[in-house]
């Protein structure tokens, strides 16, 4: 389950446009929600508050052999209109399942978000500030965003702790996102990294404004007209370390336009290490989604399978008013009703590690629930369960 | 004296220390480059046992032992190590950082690791050791200096320069905290698991089997006696042709600069001073071992035929209760021993209520060798007996057991005909709560010719009871003019030379004495003595106040005596089911004894 200040973060990023899924960094994001989850570990408490549209404010309480705890704060320049109390809040904005990729949107023109008042620019640019102290680490966490222009966004993360070298860490992202392509310049304090991602995604052109995607003849045999290929690739390199890495992918995943079950397919390889890894993820039906992955190595034949699942449970539909909602016509319910009484999420690997997650409302809370299992442990089978409770008002 | 050091065992039995070394070795945190467990996957101590130097003996006793050595190795051992190790710096790199600020690669920090295998050989080792052996706390072995001499690594990667190089300079880095660190705590492990009665299994009776370095002293004095020696620590006359060491080695190896610093301790000790002289790696203890206790009884408990809790009741109250009783006991035993009819009839009415038979008990029993003592010699215990005298209104006989040995011996048989009763006071002090027992004795002795002491307690003040006494070979070897606070008189060897020859008659009488020497009434008369006894304690306690007391200690005292009458008192009205409450205490008391490291 996201937590209150991720979900603030992405309404600040849906709010000002930025497709966050256009990006190398998240070209396995569906295999990852549903391999990767989070398993809470002993008890913890989130309670958050959205106290104005641009403020808002979170405490963190766990309790894992000692107890610990996180005081947030955030601040978004753009004001936010969300759902913001755990009452309202749709599970499906803050559960990560299967995820749907939309249509490439045409990049804004820079004078879309220009506001002139007598005579002079009064617009701001979006900008939002975060911030987490945790106790009793005393662990400073520090986010700042910025939409420079509407193909770009700084993003920079702070960390202050004592224990780390030079007391800190900060890492600068710089994102490019043309619709069609899109680039990441990272740099890191932290032994000097220097990064730099791509991705490019074949075939339609959102920035060619006549191509609509529904209406046009494919322009190269894997052009598919209801999904996308997208290629990307990373490389990193430190000059202190003189270390570095590498890795390309390819990902394929259907639109919105495709008429048979959504799927997604990656294939990630690190050609220094000699790592393959290949996802496959399909959303099998409205309430579930399934997916797998395979690690090879070329150089050590070390391998892994892990296969995982999501099951969404909706309410039923109670019985005086089923015959009414089947007369509504299709499109008028538009408002879509947070029908979900709660998601499952299980993740099984090669190795007899399973974890499983349940994530509900009960009353005004958002409740998760979480425990990992060790088959091969046959005395300490049971490895960690934990709870995690959020209200948010 | 030899140290029994057997190599050949250590050599056969090194899987336990295998597992242990594998355990340790995950125990600490790995640096991020090693993803799976560290293996021992050989360890061979090889046939060369390290070399070992005896530099110094601080404490020697059964049970305990603390020296330092000088070791040097250059033996043919070896030590194969496997593990898995992440060929990905990144990775590495990233699994260290915080993910806040981690630039989060898709898959450019998958890992590959790689299985490494280390062989550690030619070792060549050099340093000096501190060794620290107590029955109940097992052996303590520490490096003084960082003893890794050199060492050769060599490794899967041997063929790329730059890992092999790395790879020792990390190796040797981490065999220096291994031997600094973990090896002191994996002999420790192993030896509590061989010492400690829980761990005690049949396989674990030889001792220093499967200790790493099989630095483990065998103790000289647990094994049989080398020399026969009588109660007094004389070596028996017949007994020249199975002597292995002389005793006189012994005496050697204790330490002048030791002798004189535990002299400061017991002067410190003896007043209500809070000083402490500075003594780098002392354990202070506080009493002797429960195991010492049991070992003390084993004479007298098997021909007694009596239940156990009977032979402990007898430990704790009579014989080493406190660390004037125990005084007691070595003083005891020279007059016993060199008058032996006389003493059995002149003191048995008194000595019977006394419950003080164990030390009679114990003839020949040979920690009487290498005991030191500490008291002060009736000369220069003039001052003393001083201040004894101001408190002598309420108390004459306040002296206690801890009149030396030396002073029997010069008193003479006219002491022992002189059946003037003296009443000997002593408080078994565990030193955390001051309040634990009271006991008190009697004694036929010669009031006149004691000197008068005023023992420290009295007072009830906590103590760091001594076990470990005068010896009288001590004063004869012992040329040196060291100012310590042995009291030995000159008079005292030559006298106890001249008892020798009576010795085989003395014998059995001890036996006899034990058995008669419990029976109930002897516990009731001691408690009633007690009881008189206790207002000369107060008052002898309020009259020491007058020569050197303050306030506090004062105040202290009161709170002291109040507290011995209440459980005198408390006591007494127990008297019926006193034995076995008393036999419990005993064994409750008889845990391991904190000790204080200095």
């Amino acid at each position: 389950m996201l937590e209150f200040m991720d979900y603030v973060q992405t309404a600040f990023l849906a709010q000002s446009r930025w497709n966050i899924d256009n990006s190398y960094a998240s070209l396995t994001t569906t295999a990852h929600h549903l391999l990767d989850f989070h398993i809470p570990q002993g008890l913890r408490l989130h309670v958050s508050s959205l106290s104005s549209p641009r403020f808002a404010t979170s405490y963190t309480l766990g309790s894992r052999g000692v107890v610990d705890g996180s005081l947030s704060f955030l601040y978004s320049s753009a004001g936010l209109s969300i759902a913001s109390t755990s009452r309202s809040v749709h599970l499906e904005s803050v559960v990560r399942g299967y995820r749907h990729l939309q249509e490439l949107q045409r990049p804004d023109e820079r004078h879309w978000n220009e506001i002139w008042h007598a005579g002079r620019r009064v617009d701001r640019k979006d900008a939002l500030l975060y911030g987490r102290l945790y106790l009793p680490t005393s662990t400073l966490e520090a986010l700042y965003l910025r939409r420079i222009s509407p193909t770009r966004l700084l993003r920079l993360n702070c960390v202050s702790d004592g224990a780390l070298p030079n007391g800190g860490s900060v890492l600068a992202l710089l994102q490019n996102d043309y619709g069609k392509y899109s680039t990441e310049y990272l740099y890191s304090t932290d032994s000097a990294l220097l990064g730099l991602r791509g991705l490019y995604n074949f075939g339609y052109d959102p920035r060619v404004p006549y191509h609509q995607p529904s209406a046009r003849l494919p322009a190269h045999p894997w052009d598919h007209q209801s999904g996308r290929l997208s290629a990307g690739a990373e490389a990193y390199f430190s000059p202190v370390n003189k270390s570095g890495g590498v890795s390309c992918g390819l990902r394929f995943t259907t639109l919105p336009t495709h008429t048979g079950f959504p799927y997604t397919m990656t294939l990630t390889v690190n050609p220094l290490m000699g790592n393959l890894s290949s996802t496959y993820a399909v959303k099998a039906g409205r309430n579930l989604a399934l997916c797998s992955r395979f690690d090879f190595n070329v150089y050590s034949y070390e391998s892994d399978v892990v296969v995982g699942m999501e099951l969404w449970q909706r309410k039923q539909a109670s019985v005086d008013v089923a015959w009414a909602s089947k007369l509504v016509r299709p499109g008028w319910s538009k408002v879509v009703e947070d029908d979900v009484n709660g998601v499952l999420k299980a993740q099984m690997d090669n190795n007899g590690k399973v974890g499983l997650l349940w994530e509900c409302r009960i009353k005004e809370l958002l409740v998760s629930l979480g425990a990992a299992f060790d088959l091969k442990k046959r005395e300490r089978m049971l490895g960690s369960v934990g709870v995690e409770v959020s209200y948010s008002s | 004296m030899a140290f029994n050091f057997n190599w050949s065992p250590l050599i056969a039995d090194t899987d336990r220390v295998r597992d242990m070394l594998t355990s340790s070795l995950n125990k600490s945190p790995k640096p991020p480059i090693i993803v799976d467990d560290i293996i021992v996957n050989e360890l061979n101590l090889g046939s060369t046992p390290p070399e070992l130097e005896i530099l110094e003996i601080g404490d020697l006793a059964e049970d305990r032992f603390r020296g330092i050595f000088k070791m040097s190795y250059t033996g043919d051992a070896y030590l194969t190590l496997k593990t898995r190790v992440q060929a990905n710096p990144l990775n590495t790199y990233l699994s260290t950082k915080p993910s806040f600020a981690s630039p989060q690669p898709l898959a450019a920090s998958s890992g590959l690791t790689i299985p490494l295998q280390i062989t550690l050989s030619d070792i060549r080792l050099s340093g000096f050791v501190i060794l620290v052996f107590s029955k109940q706390k097992g052996i303590t072995l520490v490096f003084r200096n960082d003893p890794l001499e050199s060492l050769k690594v060599s490794s899967t990667f041997d063929s790329i320069p730059f890992v092999r190089d790395y790879l020792q300079k990390t190796i040797e880095s981490q065999l220096r905290v291994l031997f600094m660190e973990d090896l002191p705590a994996i002999i420790h492990r192993l030896s509590l698991r061989m010492f400690s009665p829980e761990y005690q299994t049949a396989e674990n009776q030889e001792r220093s089997k499967a200790v790493a370095d099989g630095e483990v002293p065998v103790d000289p004095f647990a094994g049989p006696a080398q020399q026969p020696v009588d109660s007094a620590g004389m070596p028996l006359d017949g007994s020249a042709p199975f002597t292995l060491d002389a005793p006189t080695e012994t005496y050697a190896s204790f330490s002048q600069k030791n002798l004189l610093r535990l002299a400061t301790l017991t002067e410190s000790q003896r007043t209500l001073s809070l000083f402490t002289p500075g003594m780098r790696d002392t354990v202070y203890r506080a009493w002797a071992s429960a195991a010492d206790r049991e070992v003390a009884n084993d004479a007298s408990t098997p021909m007694l035929s009596r239940p156990p809790t009977l032979s402990r009741i007898q430990s704790t109250l009579g014989s080493q209760s406190g660390w004037s009783s125990a005084a007691s006991q070595t003083s005891d035993v020279p007059s016993t021993a060199t008058r032996p009819s006389l003493a059995s009839f002149a003191s048995a009415p008194t000595v019977y209520s006394l419950s003080s038979g164990a030390p009679r008990t114990r003839p020949g029993r040979k920690r009487k060798n290498r005991v030191v003592n500490l008291r002060k010699d009736k000369g220069d215990g003039k001052d003393v007996s001083e201040t004894a005298s101001v408190s002598s209104s309420g108390y004459t006989a306040s002296a206690s057991g801890s009149a030396g040995p030396s002073v029997e011996a010069a008193t003479g048989p006219s002491s022992l005909s002189n059946t003037q009763i003296l009443r000997e006071g002593e408080i078994n002090t565990p030193p955390r709560s001051p309040k634990k027992k009271v006991g008190f004795q009697q004694q036929s002795v010669d009031d006149s010719a004691r000197p008068q002491r005023n023992d420290s307690t009295i007072r009830g003040r906590p103590v760091t009871p001594q076990t470990r006494h005068s010896s009288h070979m001590q004063a004869a070897d012992d040329n040196d003019d060291t100012p310590r606070a042995s009291m030995i008189l000159p008079e005292k060897p030559t006298e106890v030379e001249e008892k020798r020859p009576r010795r085989p008659q003395r014998q059995p009488l001890p036996r006899m004495q034990t058995l008669q020497e419990r029976p109930r009434p002897a516990q009731l008369n001691r408690s009633s003595s007690s009881e008189v006894s206790l207002q000369n304690l107060a008052t002898s306690a309020f009259a020491g106040e007058g020569s050197n007391g303050g306030i506090l200690e004062q105040a202290w005292m009161m709170k002291m005596a109040t507290e011995i009458a209440k459980r005198v008192s408390d006591e007494k009205g127990k008297q019926q089911a006193w034995r076995p409450a008393e036999g419990n205490e005993g064994f409750d008391g008889g845990e391991a004894p904190p000790a204080y490291v200095s």
